[in-house]
Formats: C-alpha cells, structure tokens, sequence
C-alpha cells in the first residue's frame, strides 16, 4: 500500500538516459509514479513484483503511463482489455497471441497462437511459449486494463492471475489496472495480494500543464494557457476529467480566436477575448458538455456561424415526443396515473360520485410527494379501470388494445414489473417523465395535473 | 468392438519396500487400513448371513438382491470380499457351482449410467458406449435359454450415488435378478438405511426386495478386539492404550478406520519421543494422538491471530452483544472495531486495512463473510461461537 518515492538518479535501470527522459516528457506530472513503477520492474533479469494493481480515477493516465514505459524501453510484454475479453478464452488466446506475436489475419486463416479454454492450459502453454521465444530470465509483463470484469468471469481466474509468476515458475509480472480500489475485488477464499499503487487525479495546474502540451503551433503557449484558464474557471466546477476538457478545449478554441481573425481584437486583448467567449462557453456547458449536440454539428454551427447558439437542433432533446396511436396515448396516460397516484385515492379522482374530500387533512399527513419517490406498480385491471375512466367514448377491450399495451411495453415506455407470469396478475410500471406524459395529453386535450394526486 | 489387450500397469519400483525392523514398525504396517485381515473380528453374524443367502441363490441357480447398509468404517466391504473369497474356496472343493465376480463402486464412476459400461467390461472385456452396454446387459440377462450359464455375483458399492432423476440404473440393476434365467445376485451397499424409501421410487425399491442387513457401528470391546487381533503377536502395545482409543472412538462414531489411524498415529507419536525401539505405547501417546485428530484447530487460529485480527473478533463479538443478532454489516462492526482501537490505545486502521482484516479472517473461516463487492454492506458472521472467542482471547494468565 505504498506509493514510494524514488530519486530520479535511481531509475535508469541499465536502460539508457534518453528513453527514461522520453518517458517523463511524453508524461507529465507523473514523475513519482514512473519511477515507482521502473524501480519495481528493475532490470530486465530482475525477478518483478509477481502482480501489481493500479488504480486511481477515469483519465488519471494509468493505462498511458503502463502502455509507453513497456514500449519505449521495448519490454516483452501483451496488454489486454478485459472488456473486450468477456471470456476466459478470449482472455488467454488474446496474452498467448501478442506474447507470440501471432495476428489472427486473413493470411493465418484468422487462427490464434493456439487453442486454450481453461487456466490450467494457459499456464502450461505461457511456459512453453516463454521457453520458445528464448526470453531467458527477462520478465514478461501482462497487462490486464479494466480488470475489474475479471471478477465476473470464473472464480479461479483473479487468484490465479495474480500468482502467475508462482504458477508457471517463470518471470512473469501481471498489472491490473482498474477505477475501483483492492477492497472490491477480495473474495471469499482470498489472493496473492498484489502491490498496489494508487494514481491521484491531477491538480488544476498539472491539468494546465498537460493541456498546454496541445496548443496550436500558429499561437504562443501562454495564449492557450490562459484560454484554457478560462475555460477552466466554467468547466472545472462540474468535470475534471482531462480527456472531456482537453476535448472542449479543442472544440471551442475557433470561437475563441475568432475576434483576431477578424480583426476586432488583438492576441493581448483578453478582457475582449474574454467577453466574446463566456456565453458561448456557458451555452457549450449545457448543451455539449451534455451530448444533447453532438461534436460534429457543434463545429458545423461554429463554422456556418449561425447567430445565437440557440437556434442548434436539439435532437436529444427533441426525440422525448414520440408519435403513438390515440389509444396508445390514452393507455400511456392512464398507466402515468396509476404509477404516481395512491390506489385509495382513485376513486375520488375517477368515480362520478366519490365522498367528501378532507383536503385539510390531506395536506397536513401527505409529505412525501410520489413524484419523487418514482412509479409504484400496478395491476393491469386498475390500469384498464382508469383507461376506461379517463377516455372519451366507447372503447371495446378487444385484442387491439391489449396489444397496444404490450407494445409500450416493448418500446420501454411501460415496463414489465413481475416477469415470472406473462398472463396472470401482470404488473407494470409506467416509465416516462412527467413532460413527456404532459406533451402526450396536451395532444389529445386532457389535462393530466388535474389527476395527479401530487399536485391537487 | 474395442478390445482390451494391454493392461494397464504402473513403473515398477527400483527398491524393494522396507520391510520392518522394530516392533513398533511391524505394528504400524499391521495396523495400516489397507491391511485387511484374512479373517475379520466382530463381524462372524454378517458374514454368516451373506453367506448363507449368496450360497443358496448361487446353489440353486437364481438371482436375488441383498441390500447391505452401515455408517462408514463398519467393515461392510470387507465383509462383503470375505464371502466372496470364502465362496470361492468352496467352488475350487467343489461344494458350490462356479460364479462369476464383478464388482462396481457408484464413486469411481463418472456419471451413473458408465454403470453399465463397467459391468459389460468386466462380464465380457468388451467396450462400448454406456447406451449399446446397457442394451447388450439387457439381452444377456433376458437371454431365455442360458445352457450352461454361470451365476454373476455383483457387487455395487456406493449406491446411493448411482441414483438418476429417471432412476433407471438402479431400476435395470435391481430387475435383472428378478428376470428367469438372469442367474444374477446383486449386493448393493449404502450408508443409510432408508436409502430404498428415502430415494428411491416405489418400483425400484420393491424389486430391492426386503433382504436387508445393517451393519451396527463397532462398540468399544469390538474396537478393541480389533486392534488386538492386527497386533495380535507383536509387543507393541499397552493394553491400556488400546483400549482408550477404542472407548474414545466408540463414543464418536464406531469407526474402525479412525480406531486403527489413532492407533498408528500413537505409534509415530512414540517413536519420536524416544529412542529405545521397544517402546511400548502407553495411554499418554494415544491421548496425544487422539488430541491431534480430534480437537478443534479454531481457538489456536485465534490465539495465533495478529492483534488487528483479534481485535477485530472482538468487534464482532461486542456488536452481536449490542445487537443481539448472530448477523452485522461491516459498516457498524468498522465503528466498534476503531472505538475498541481506541480503548486499547491502539492506532485505528483504515478501512482498507480493516476490509483486509476482515476478508484474511474470511479466507481463514473464522468469520463467515460475502464478497468484498458490497464492502461497507458485507454482512459479517461468527463461524466459531463467542464464547471461544472470549475464551481465545482471554490474557494467558488468567486461564
């Protein structure tokens, strides 16, 4: 559990000056970490940590720190995502192909190193490989990226990945990296414990400093550093992730530079600058920041320069109307009304001749609004009971509208609570929002408010 | 068909077995469980039993069950073996029609219809899938003239474990000997007794038929008489001892087998204790030996725990007290483990270190806990009782 701090001097390790060099600088504000992580991989013939687990946030460059130090200093090593591995066969054909350097391509009829179903073949196989390779004493790294899945997959696997060294006898060094800490992994008959070393998020500095490494070679530095700056002081607030801010750093700085380009303002003007860019950014936070547009229509807008960015199509936002049959909606509606509504309180709403309501009495012990606390599930009878209430004219129940619910049900408005009886006391739960259902009534004049318990 | 015309044999050694020097030696190799005895002790009314019914099946040329039972270690196998080595002795003086012996274990088989691919094998040396085995069984048996065919003798071991959701196995092996001119005696063996009214469907158990014979766990003089007649001529030793071991096993169980393993473990026990190669066991070695096998390794573990372990049992301990439930999520057992740290004047660890805690106790079994997915809502469980807890944990001086 130690993030040891190790000298700079110490961490060249028999490789040479410049690739440790090229490593820091392609690297920034990682210094502690790589040289904690060369000094547990030492030399070459260096006996390794036998598993090494890493974690720290999303964008926090586990997976880019792991990835250049194993090919700059050209380690032997195979580096594998467990989400695309889903299986325990995936997972071993995939290390036993990139430690062999087979590519399963059309010219090897798509075949892989060679077929391994189970542990037990792996490590067997891994050896023989590692003794076929000629790779003697040198460690071999496996990489294990999204490691968290492999507690889905079989129970052996995690312990055993993590005492591979012991396993094969060979020197192997296994590194997990994950965004979840050691404690969710732990089962019940426990592991090899790993070393674990921790990634912590990056300062607003370090940010600054990593995000400036991108600037645009027609401007200076210091002009990126302080648009970025500004950027910052909208976005840090609510995103510290350096992959969303170096990408909305890239997609506004056009509108930042425009001014210059047409020669209202100067490079030095940043009060100016600063007010041409700050309802823009504000309006890319909502909209943007939220992929209600995506990038590419937000360059096209940015391009086309249409005025007021409030004129985007807002397509997300558009698709929550959906076009359904009359009695559709009508069932959407009645099915809304039995999932926000107290079953006690039906009869008041939807019976002619309902008794006297103690509205006193009722704000004083309803505090919990069912708004909030989401949709409750109901009986198909009471949601055909409230349809039948609430629709205009006579409907007869023949199949057509019981194939409508089932419907609904397959477009994910309505859903199946009790799935275990498809035909017998079926139970369902509305799932749309309040908008939706209110833009649905509003098209067939019915005024839902008036029956919603919440809001009477 | 495939035929079987190597067989299977394993290296051979390059030395010969050591043979024994000392009495206690000669003691130990007698005493082994692999030993059996030509004749066994305590058992002559079985054997009389099984005797009789397997000879007047075999003597009149008919089939028939027997159902055998018995808790384990109560010599049903051997006693078994002993009928049939007996009764093979009679063919070869020519008062009994010769047989044929075949012999299936439910636990070696892989899955219960390999049954049949067993006793095909046996009967004839003929391989086949365990469907075309079953199918050619069926013809042999229900064959209706069998000039001269000779009884099959089989015996299955480990019933219970040739049971299918159809049950057909046990059917078809327990219908053979009912067939005319099957001439089939099956001996099934089982731990329990109910196992035909327990398992079994009505049509199974009635062709089982109602010869049974349960074997009685050993008392303790039986036990005795056992080890003696192993150690029989061997000065090893003291009468005493054997007797313990078999009064201390008849109170548990009535095993024979651990009778014989407490008594070889008392052996070793003496040899390393002294030198002198005459030694003879006395009653302080079969304690010692009776100890080793028989106590409880928890409180040791406990004792044997780092500090952050024990306190942490303690935690559990003293939340169940609060509670008065056997049952509590980390969450509430992480606060009274840092308030008992902070009694202690110990430095309170981290959660991480605690859930590390927590889950090597888990591996170890002395707390029951879930995974670590749920960590602060992991329920936690005591798998020892409190009080041995408390009685583990209390300062060595005071016990």
């Amino acid at each position: 559990m130690a993030s040891g701090k190790i000298g700079k001097d110490s961490s060249c390790y028999g490789y040479s000056k410049e690739r440790i060099d090229e490593i820091h600088n392609t690297l920034p504000c990682r210094e502690s970490q790589i040289s904690t992580l060369l000094a547990l991989f030492g030399k070459p013939s260096h006996a390794a940590y036998s598993s090494i687990f890493i974690y720290g946030h999303t964008a926090s460059g586990k997976s880019a720190v792991i990835t250049t130090i194993l090919q700059t200093l050209q380690l032997p090593h195979a580096i594998v995502n467990c989400v695309e591995c889903y299986t325990q066969r995936l997972l071993y054909e995939h290390i036993l192909n990139q430690v062999g350097d087979v590519i399963p391509s059309p010219d090897n009829n798509y075949s892989c190193y060679a077929r391994c179903d189970n542990m037990n073949d792996f490590v067997r196989l891994l050896k023989n490989l590692i003794e076929e390779k000629e790779l003697g004493s040198r460690t071999l790294f496996i990489v294990l990226d999204k490691a968290e899945r492999l507690r889905d997959m079989d129970a052996n696997i995690l312990p055993a990945l993590l005492r591979l060294q012991e396993l094969s006898n060979c020197n192997i060094c296994v590194i997990l990296i994950s965004e979840i800490v050691l404690e969710k992994f732990r089962t019940g008959t426990g592991f090899h414990e790993p070393f674990v070393l921790h990634f912590p998020d990056y300062s607003k500095d370090e940010m600054l400093e990593i995000i400036s490494h991108d600037c645009p070679s027609d401007y200076s530095p210091s002009f990126y550093i302080s648009y970025v700056n500004l950027l910052m002081s909208i976005f840090y607030m609510v995103c510290r992730d350096l992959n969303e801010l170096r990408h909305l750093a890239q997609l506004n700085f056009p509108k930042y530079i425009e001014p210059i380009l047409k020669g209202e303002a100067t490079v030095e003007n940043a009060p100016k600058l600063w007010r041409n860019i700050q309802p823009h950014l504000q309006k890319a936070l909502q909209t943007i920041y939220l992929r209600e547009v995506s990038s590419a229509q937000w360059e096209k807008y940015q391009l086309e320069n249409v005025e007021g960015a409030g004129s985007l199509p807002n397509l997300l936002s558009l698709r929550s109307s959906v076009e359904l049959p009359y009695y559709s909606k009508y069932l959407l509606i009645a099915a809304y009304l039995a999932s926000y509504n107290p079953t006690r309180t039906d009869k008041r709403f939807f019976s002619k001749h309902h008794g006297k309501i103690n509205k006193h009495k009722l704000k004083k012990t309803e505090k919990i609004s069912f708004q909030l606390l989401g949709p409750k599930p109901f009986p198909l009878e009471r949601l055909m009971a409230i349809f039948y209430s609430i629709v205009e004219g006579k409907v007869a129940p023949t199949a057509n509208i019981f194939s409508q619910i089932s419907s609904l049900v397959s477009l994910h408005l309505v859903s199946h609570v009790s799935s275990d009886d498809q035909l017998d006391s079926a139970k369902y739960k509305c799932t749309v929002s309040l908008d939706f259902i209110r833009s649905i009534a509003r098209t067939v004049n019915f005024d839902v408010v008036r029956y919603l318990y919440d809001f009477v | 068909p495939k035929r079987g015309y190597l067989t299977p044999s394993i290296p051979q050694r390059y030395q010969p077995c050591n043979f024994p020097r000392s009495p206690l030696e000669a003691a130990r190799a007698k005493l082994h469980v692999s030993a059996v005895p030509d004749t066994l002790p305590c058992r002559e009314m079985e054997f009389e039993d099984i005797y009789a019914f397997v000879e007047s099946k075999v003597l009149d040329g008919n089939g028939g069950c027997m159902y055998i039972s018995g808790v384990p270690g109560t010599g049903k196998t051997a006693t078994v073996h002993e009928v049939l080595r007996t009764l093979e002795q009679a063919t070869e003086e020519g008062m009994v029609p010769s047989f044929e012996f075949i012999e299936i274990n439910g636990m070696k088989l892989t899955e219960p219809h390999q049954a049949y691919v067993q006793i095909l094998k046996q009967l004839t040396g003929q391989k086949a899938t365990p469907e075309h085995a079953g199918n050619l069984l069926e013809k042999r048996f229900n064959r209706q003239s069998a000039p001269r065919q000779k009884t099959v003798i089989l015996l299955v071991d480990e019933l219970d474990l040739l049971w299918t959701r159809k049950q057909n196995v046990m059917y078809n092996l327990f219908d053979w000997p009912t067939r005319p001119h099957a001439k089939l005696i099956v001996l099934a063996i089982a731990n329990t007794m109910d196992l035909p009214e327990r398992i079994m469907m009505n049509r199974v158990s009635s062709r089982l038929g109602l010869t049974r014979m349960t074997f009685q766990p050993y008392t303790h003089t039986q036990l005795q008489q056992i080890v003696l007649s192993r150690i029989r001529d061997i000065d090893a030793f003291d009468d005493d001892a054997v007797q313990f071991a078999a009064r201390k096993v008849a109170a548990v169980s009535g095993d024979a087998r651990r009778a014989l393993d407490i008594c070889r473990r008392a052996t070793e026990i003496a040899e390393l204790q002294s030198k002198d190669l005459n030694q003879l066991v006395d009653i302080s070695h079969v304690e010692k030996a009776i100890q080793e096998m028989f106590s409880s390794p928890k409180i040791v573990a406990i004792r044997e725990c780092s500090l952050q372990e024990q306190l942490f049992l303690r935690a559990v301990v003293s939340e169940f007290r609060e509670s008065g439930l056997e049952e509590a999520p980390f969450s509430k057992i992480l606060k009274q483990h840092s308030s008992i740290c902070r009694l202690e004047g110990v430095q309170p660890p981290t959660t991480s270190e605690v859930s590390a805690v927590c889950c090597r106790l888990g591996s170890s079994r002395l707390v029951l806990v879930e995974g670590g997915r749920n960590d602060m809502h992991q329920r936690v469980r005591l798998n020892v009782s409190q009080d041995d807890v408390f009685y583990a944990l209390k300062p060595k001086g005071k016990m």
